[in-house]
């Protein structure tokens, strides 16, 4: 065996946040190689059309997006590998990642993995998805045009579903379990006065009723107790996000939420490594955040790898 | 190699061979589908020796997909001695594709 193949930088995660690090790091003449367990994108690849990303003027789709920032990384010298994380060593120089294609080595490490949807827990919520369980309305939506559709939750993402299907469904039925939206402002007005959107307040689904698929939800009344049962031929869940983090637990400090405790530096409580994009603590949470948080990772590494702080 | 299109004959006639098939039911529309696309053509690099590895576009095999009771895409569904050994419905990364497929064969 030769000396130890140590890469400058690892870039766990190959969205937006981790490929755009990659691009600046391989810019920067370090030896960058990004881990990604499925395809580039993370959950941006499941959107359909993204109109918030500037110089897009028509839109364009998560996956093209998420591809394109990987051959653009990949153009300046990163490297990528198809490979699911299993356990890693921040502590230790090198860093130590080992995952399913092998052990690899870094002096920084960029933890760019994301969050995925919450679940609401039920048991056969997981065999459910995807025949009439729903976790992403701009994705799935389109399947229940002139159909009936549940949103569960009240934050923004449920509001903002709720007002999506609106336009595509027959019917929406919003189920929350307080008596008022969660949801910021804006988004009230028109909901109320969408003529197709109704509300289940103090609810929580204890139930999703099934034949073959989705045919209502059962629900709970949070002060009577109470149960009736709703028909619905589909329930997009919007109960909010959560970051994977569970392999950093050990090793970084984490918000009570479970994201990665580090500021606009993208700096965390380990020396060399940077958490970017929707599994940092943050107040926006969306493709420009993440990638603006990959720019400013391969920053702060290069201040490190060059002996500073 | 890359992943192989097939029909409904074509499938037919493959699984009654002596490799293992593996087919990827997919269609064009499907978000879930495209975003294992890429570490399906990864699979069908490294186990070309072993198996066949296949796509089926359920727009235009309907038929097929309804035999195979494929209701959710996309489904992977690996075939050995000219039957169905194991399915895995919409697999989160390529080592769980891995894994997969290590243990179909091992039926």
């Amino acid at each position: 065996m030769g000396e130890l193949h140590v890469y400058d930088m690892i870039v766990v995660g190959g969205g937006p946040g981790g490929y755009t690090a990659a691009l600046y790091a391989a810019r920067a003449g370090l030896r960058t190689l990004v881990l990604e367990k499925l395809s580039a994108g993370g959950q941006m690849a499941l959107t359909e059309r993204i109109d918030n990303y500037p110089g897009f003027e028509d839109g364009i789709d998560g996956f093209t997006l998420a591809e394109r920032m990987q051959q653009q990384a990949e153009r300046f010298g990163a490297g990528s590998v198809l490979a699911q994380v299993e356990r890693m060593d921040l502590t230790t120089e090198p860093k130590v990642l080992e995952t399913s294609e092998g052990t690899f080595y870094a002096k920084t490490v960029v933890l760019a993995t994301g969050a995925t949807p919450r679940e609401l827990g039920l048991s056969n919520e997981s065999a459910l998805t995807g025949r009439g369980v729903a976790y992403c309305a701009a994705c799935d939506g389109m399947r229940y045009k002139g159909k009936t559709v549940v949103v569960v939750g009240g934050g923004n993402s449920a509001a903002a579903d709720a007002m999506l299907l609106s336009r595509i469904a027959k019917k929406v039925i919003l189920v929350h379990r307080r008596d008022t939206l969660r949801a910021t402002k804006v988004y009230h007005g028109p909901l109320m006065q969408a003529e197709n959107v109704e509300f289940r307040w103090n609810s929580v689904v204890t139930e999703l009723l099934q034949e073959d698929k989705l045919t209502g939800v059962k629900l709970k009344d949070v002060h009577t107790g109470g149960e009736t049962v709703l028909p619905c031929d589909g329930v997009f869940i919007s109960i909010g996000r959560k970051p994977a983090t569970e392999l950093a637990q050990d090793q970084l400090k984490l918000d009570h939420n479970g994201y990665i405790m580090a500021d606009e530096t993208t700096k965390t409580n380990l020396p060399g490594v940077y958490a970017v994009g929707d599994v940092r603590t943050k107040p926006l949470r969306q493709v420009v955040t993440a990638v603006s948080d990959g720019a400013t990772a391969v920053h702060m590494a290069e201040e490190y790898l060059a002996g500073g702080i | 190699m890359a992943a192989i299109n097939m029909n409904k004959e074509q499938l037919q006639q493959m699984i009654q061979g002596d490799k293992p098939v593996l087919v990827d039911f997919w269609a064009p529309w499907c978000g879930y589908c495209r975003r294992i696309a890429p570490a399906y053509e990864k699979i069908a690099e490294e186990y070309g020796d072993r198996l066949v590895v296949a796509k089926v576009n359920i727009d235009e095999e309907a038929q097929l997909a309804e035999a195979e009771g494929v209701e959710v895409i996309p489904t992977l569904i690996l075939y050995k001695n000219g039957a169905a050994a194991d399915f895995v419905v919409n697999p989160g990364s390529k080592a769980a594709m891995d894994q997969f497929i290590q243990e179909a064969l091992e039926k």
